[in-house]
């Protein structure tokens, strides 16, 4: 009996002692289907007893990818889905406090400090970090529509008297210009300068090619525009004019367009306010402006306030140019004040 | 007032067509220097259309335009057409010439001193000081000293009308024409439009006035030539033309409507 209960207790201790080898192998199996009860849980919506089967895992040390780490950032994510930031960040500081360098941890504990701030707070955060970036574009866009205000007007003006022409071979070539940059999208003109060009020998730069667009695009409308502006002064005035002995270009000069300026500044206005967001079209060709910046920004951190600040900026842009044009208009008129 | 040695200026058979329309039938006119010929008639006889024909703001299909004894104003190409002379050619004679509208035509965004100054300046090139100078002293005589640091928006009708005669003055115009310049006016305004007018006439303007100012025709002119359908329907000196041509019916009829 005392041999066999031997031989019995060497079979359970050999037995025990497998076990205990298997134990871990046991444990592993079990944390998978703690994983699966879990996510079950979670399927169902309960949350809470999600956390409670996840907790089950003990602190072990390992790789990063440890049943521990897994099952911790769960929690952490249950937690932040739940509200419960300081629990969120106290699971990160667990994990943080067994393996220091996961970055996995120490990302998600920065996403939940940002969320324990106030919200406009965080906005401030988010509109220092994009500023920079969205700034430096603006400057850009900015300089794309000076560039562009420096070119229409006068592109425009050449367009006007060309179609007021009577040697009918300019009128015509005018004329085609404008029904050629009026009737396509800028969108399609701009890829033809950049992309199409090129196919033909002649290539541009980027910014060229945009100022280009813009400019031909801007002169065409501003031509009609200008046009309008010079056939709505009274035929007098020419008569007038010419009567003292004035050539059909010198009454232009300083006669008939002068008194143009205050009528065109409503519509002129208009033109190099849309001028202002058409610049956004540019960043298609290669161009990092305002637009491009805050499309950048945007897709890095999936975070509107790019978006919102960009808009912002625009909408600082149009403002200004509105009182501008208010105030160009109202001296423009001067003479007309009784 | 005449000085009738060579007429200033002579018309010969002048026509002008707005398509089917003939406004001036052929009309013959020599104006002497100094002489103040006054045109009456009613609207739509081509009154205004002969004066404009004068200053070529209408091109005209046949006549001749005789200036200081030279033909001026057209030129035949080689297949024997007329045309207007060269762009430079018009706007010298124009300079020479001053027109007087009906409705002012001042430049509303010069002052009135920029008005004035305005041919000196850009057609016959002066220097500004030169420009502003002639401009004062045409100011001057216009009565309108005080007004010239304002724009034509602030004057009356009356004083927008002298400041647009000053305007032609300043360029030293040997012949002036004035398409209804009271037309636009209301009545109290109109002498003082006549006044400067007189003044001219007084210094030895010589003048082609188109009006319905029967009073002014009988006090100023030399010549009342009446026109209707494009001609001449009848002239001769004030007391005669009021006096006899009374008994024209169509001239009669007229002068009822509109006095």
């Amino acid at each position: 009996m005392k041999v066999f209960s031997g031989r019995v207790c060497k079979t359970i201790l050999l037995f025990s002692c497998l076990l205990l080898l298997l134990v871990p192998m046991a444990h592993a199996e079990d944390y998978d289907q703690i994983f699966h009860e879990a996510n079950e849980a979670m399927g169902s919506g309960d949350l809470p007893a999600a956390i409670t089967l996840l907790q089950k895992i003990p602190v072990s040390k390992g790789d990063d990818n440890s049943a521990f780490v897994r099952s911790r950032m769960q929690i952490a994510r249950l937690h932040f889905a739940l509200k419960d930031f300081a629990a969120a960040g106290a699971d990160a500081q667990e994990v943080l406090a067994v393996y220091p360098d996961n970055s996995e941890a120490k990302n998600f504990l920065a996403s939940v400090q940002r969320e324990r701030k106030s919200r406009s707070a965080v906005f401030l955060e988010d509109c220092l970090r994009f500023l920079p970036q969205l700034l430096k574009g603006s400057v850009m866009t900015i300089t794309l529509v000076f560039c562009t205000i420096l070119i229409s007007p006068l592109g425009g003006l050449l367009i006007a008297l060309g179609r007021l022409s009577s040697f009918r071979p300019v009128s015509t070539l005018c004329w085609f210009i404008i029904w050629l940059f009026r009737g396509t999208p800028l969108l399609l003109q701009l890829f033809f300068i950049y992309y199409g060009l090129p196919s033909l020998g002649i290539t541009f730069k980027p910014f060229t090619a945009a100022v280009l667009g813009l400019g031909l695009n801007y002169s065409a409308y501003l031509g009609e525009i200008i046009r309008g502006g010079i056939q709505s002064i009274e035929h007098g005035q020419m008569e007038a004019a010419k009567a003292i002995g004035m050539t059909y270009w010198q009454a232009m000069r300083r006669v008939i367009i002068p008194q143009t300026y205050k009528r065109l500044m409503p519509p002129v206005g208009n033109e190099f306010i849309a001028l202002i967001k058409d610049t956004a079209l540019v960043s298609t060709i290669a161009m990092v402006e305002l637009m491009r910046s805050a499309d950048q920004m945007f897709n890095a951190y999936f975070n509107i306030t790019a978006l919102i600040l960009a808009a912002l900026i625009y909408l600082l842009f149009t403002t200004i140019f509105t009182f501008i044009f208010e105030k160009i208009e109202t001296r423009a008129g001067i003479y007309e004040n009784r | 007032m005449k000085t009738a040695n060579q007429p200033l200026i002579s018309l010969r058979g002048i026509t002008k067509r707005f398509g089917a329309l003939t406004a001036v039938n052929g009309v013959d006119l020599d104006v002497c220097p100094g002489e103040i010929v006054v045109i009456i008639g009613p609207s739509g006889s081509g009154k205004s259309t002969l004066l404009r024909s004068i200053n070529f703001l209408e091109e005209i299909e046949d006549g001749t335009i005789m200036f200081e004894g030279s033909e001026i104003g057209y030129l035949r190409n080689k297949h024997g057409r007329r045309h207007l002379d060269t762009p430079a050619k018009i706007c010298a004679l124009r300079s020479e010439i001053g027109m007087v509208f009906q409705h002012f035509n001042l430049f509303p965004h010069m002052t009135v001193l920029g008005n004035v100054m305005e041919g000196p300046l850009t057609v016959q090139r002066k220097p500004a000081d030169a420009a502003r100078e002639i401009a004062l002293d045409m100011l001057a005589k216009v009565g309108l000293s005080d007004k010239r640091d304002v724009f034509p928006a602030t004057l009356s009708g009356g004083q927008k009308q002298r400041v647009a005669i000053a305007r032609a003055l300043a360029m030293r115009p040997k012949l002036m024409l004035f398409d209804e310049p009271t037309s636009a006016l209301d009545p109290e305004l109109i002498g003082e439009v006549f006044d400067t007018i007189r003044s001219l006439g007084k210094e030895g303007m010589t003048m082609i006035i188109v009006t319905h100012q029967m009073g002014f025709a009988k006090e100023m002119a030399d010549r009342v030539i009446f026109m209707e359908a494009g001609s001449f329907v009848a002239q001769g000196t004030p007391e005669d033309f009021f006096a006899n041509q009374m008994e024209h019916d169509r001239i009669k009829s007229f002068l009822t409507r509109i006095l």
